[in-house]
């Protein structure tokens, strides 16, 4: 069975060499130094691996799926797809900085799912999304209402029990399944699924009946790569581009899908409000005073545990001219860097039970929350170590 | 409720799990083995005051409604846990408070307001009582200086303790010559009974469910607050080095699964902040900043 049962495996699998050591080398992007408690990505920074080209282009307000394997990403190497053979996890790393004057600061790493894209900073009424589920995978299905994959290109090994599906076909689905409607996924094992009528279902193992194989190929249709269900899925508003956001200090809201898959979710209407002239690559709505900003992420609505996907963005006074993104992400682990060229160091092993999971496909990024005036360029770098069993 | 270890790593696969940053910068001075309470300090999140309601009257403290270190939106049915206490200073004096100890407090009802100036019995009125930890088991009292005062007065506090019994009185507390606000009143390694924040209690009781009267044995010029707190966590920053232009706190990183052996809950709208004992020099050029980590089943 993949995965970390004990020690002893953990041990072996350093010595197997199923273990991939990642250097980077990143440089903090924004053209104006950061103000202490902001929140930036890292994103554009130059550096190694190079700066993004992703997060300000494609469709305004269409979800967009970020991967590793996404052309110009530009994300932290992990070591590539170990599924469904091993599962990897991040076992150790550590992070430097000897700029001027950075320090304290914090440094997270992330998985960034997916984003969107907002152009119109101008409307100030909510905008609604187009989420497409482009994640896509061939199967088969048995009457013992068993389908098992035949295809693996966005890897279904990463869904997860709940997940919000829809079935297409060349041919026709089999008896009790149909084209347009919502199911919810119930995993058996990383290339076998069952379907369930509802979220709950699903997570009771209650599957729907299906009683014949059908005709054609059958797809499956999710939206996240990673995170399926949305759990523990996060958003940042954030500036992508090169240049400063225009002026305008909006309330920045989300109408949002749930981790359990119930709608009309919103974060709070009267925070967090935007930074005016955000800077690019800032995070918009963090600062060192004001209500809200407690930290990088959008906070959700009370009990929720993430999002599955975003059904609405609104900025609700203008930002005179610019663009910001969205974007849905998942937290790995996060240093707290003290002394110019001194190393935080952390080993996940011996902070059980937090050894973090890396999916096959994770596009992973640092943001940087600064705890004093962050210059310019401020070069940071270090070194994660990934295993897998 | 958390069963077992499973049930925190579930809590971090499935979501439910949050980082909450905090930045608090304390513009009041402060003494060295003084304790002193970050709440009215300016930062993020904003200052609570402990002089804003009516003079000697409880009132409850909430998240919603006073702020605080913020952990999130209520959970209930489920329970929320703080994981674990990431913490970092720095400050641009030669000089540093370090190292500080600093208690995570869940602060519950608040008397504003007691006056240095009477030596009359100044009885409290309690028409509410305390908002978490009902019972009073394990709630400590905290002295908080709203004006300044010459010092060196004693003072005495009646309340009713943990099992519901009444007119219990502390040992006699003396206070310190702190002029600063958000000082702990009887606070000082050389003051009767101020060597810790908390005001030490009548043989046997555990905790505190009201109080009931303050009286001063002799007459001064400040004012000061009593708080109901719920001590949750310790947390040190141990040391600074020196880096470019200021003096850094090294991060200290508390997992109280691996070093406490247990979890503090976080009850539903707690109001969170911390009361800290610098050592040194005053905290009043000191950033602090960090993160608390919460989860929840």
């Amino acid at each position: 069975m993949a995965g970390f049962a004990s020690f002893d495996q953990v041990i072996s699998a350093f010595s197997n060499g199923q273990k991939w050591d990642a250097t980077w080398g990143k440089n903090f992007n924004p053209t104006a130094a950061a103000v202490a408690n902001e929140w930036h990505t890292l994103f554009r920074g130059g550096g190694n691996p190079p700066a993004d080209a992703i997060f300000d282009a494609g469709t305004a307000l269409n979800f967009q799926a970020v991967k590793d394997s996404t052309s110009s990403a530009a994300s932290l190497l992990h070591g590539g797809n170990v599924q469904p053979t091993y599962y990897k996890y991040l076992a150790s790393g550590h992070v430097v900085t000897a700029a001027a004057t950075t320090v304290p600061n914090v440094i997270s790493l992330v998985d960034v799912i997916g984003f969107y894209r907002v152009t119109a900073v101008t409307t100030t009424t909510a905008q609604s999304t187009t989420n497409t589920l482009s994640q896509t995978d061939t199967f088969t299905a048995e009457t013992s209402d068993l389908c098992t994959f035949t295809s693996t290109a966005n890897i279904p090994s990463n869904l997860l029990v709940g997940t919000r599906v829809r079935c297409t076909t060349s041919g026709t689905l089999p008896a009790g399944l149909s084209t347009g409607t919502d199911y919810y996924y119930i995993r058996v094992s990383d290339s076998t699924f069952k379907l369930a009528s509802s979220y709950a279902n699903a997570i009771a193992g209650t599957a729907v009946d299906i009683t014949d194989t059908g005709s054609g190929t059958h797809t499956l249709n999710w939206l996240l790569p990673r995170y399926t269900n949305g759990a523990g899925v996060q958003a940042i508003f954030f500036n992508p581009q090169a240049t400063a956001l225009g002026a305008g200090t909006p309330n920045l809201i989300l109408s949002y899908t749930n981790s359990t898959q119930t709608g009309s979710r919103g974060t709070p209407t009267t925070y967090p409000i935007g930074k005016t002239a955000a800077s690019n690559s800032h995070i918009l709505y963090t600062g060192a005073t004001g209500t809200g900003k407690y930290n990088y992420a959008v906070p959700l609505q009370a009990g929720d545990a993430g999002i599955a996907q975003i059904d609405s963005i609104r900025n609700d006074a203008t930002y005179t001219s610019g663009m910001y993104s969205v974007a849905m992400i998942k937290e790995i682990a996060r240093f707290p860097i003290s002394t110019l060229g001194l190393a935080s160091e952390r080993n996940f092993l011996n902070e059980l039970p937090s050894l973090p999971r890396i999916y096959d496909g994770a596009a992973l990024y640092w943001l940087v929350g600064s705890g004093a005036a962050t210059p310019a360029n401020s070069a940071y770098s270090g070194l994660l170590t990934f295993i897998w069993n | 409720m958390l069963t077992g270890i499973k049930d925190i790593i579930d809590a971090e696969q499935e979501g439910r799990c949050r980082y909450y940053r905090f930045r608090k910068v304390p513009s009041q001075g402060s003494t060295a083995g003084i304790w002193f309470d970050m709440s009215m300090s300016p930062g993020m999140p904003v200052p609570k005051y402990w002089f804003d309601a009516a003079p000697l009257t409880a009132k409850a403290i909430t998240q919603s409604e006073d702020g605080g270190l913020f952990h999130g939106a209520n959970v209930s049915p489920s329970e929320k846990y703080l994981r674990s206490i990431q913490i970092q200073g720095f400050c641009s004096s030669t000089t540093t408070p370090c190292p500080i100890t600093m208690v995570l407090c869940d602060y519950l009802l608040y008397y504003p307001t007691v006056d240095d100036g009477t030596t009359d019995e100044q009885t409290m009125t309690n028409t509410v009582t305390l908002p978490r930890y009902t019972d009073g088991e394990g709630v400590q009292m905290i002295a908080v200086t709203t004006g300044a005062r010459t010092g060196n007065q004693y003072f005495t506090i009646k309340y009713t303790n943990q099992d519901g019994v009444a007119d219990r009185v502390t040992p006699q507390l003396q206070q310190n010559t702190s002029t600063s606000v958000g000082s702990i009143t009887n606070s000082a390694s050389t003051q009767v009974n101020g060597a810790s924040a908390f005001i030490p209690l009548q043989e046997n009781d555990t905790g505190v469910q009201r109080i009931q009267s303050v009286t001063m044995q002799g007459a001064d010029t400040g004012l000061f607050s009593v708080i109901l707190v719920k001590p949750l966590a310790y947390i040190t920053l141990r040391e600074v080095v020196a880096s470019t232009g200021v003096l850094v706190g090294v991060a200290n990183d508390k997992d109280f699964l691996l070093y406490d052996n247990t979890i503090p809950r976080i009850y539903d709208n707690a109001f969170l902040n911390f009361v800290i004992h610098p050592t040194s020099t005053t905290i009043s050029s000191t950033t602090f900043t960090g993160d608390l980590k919460v989860i929840w089943k």
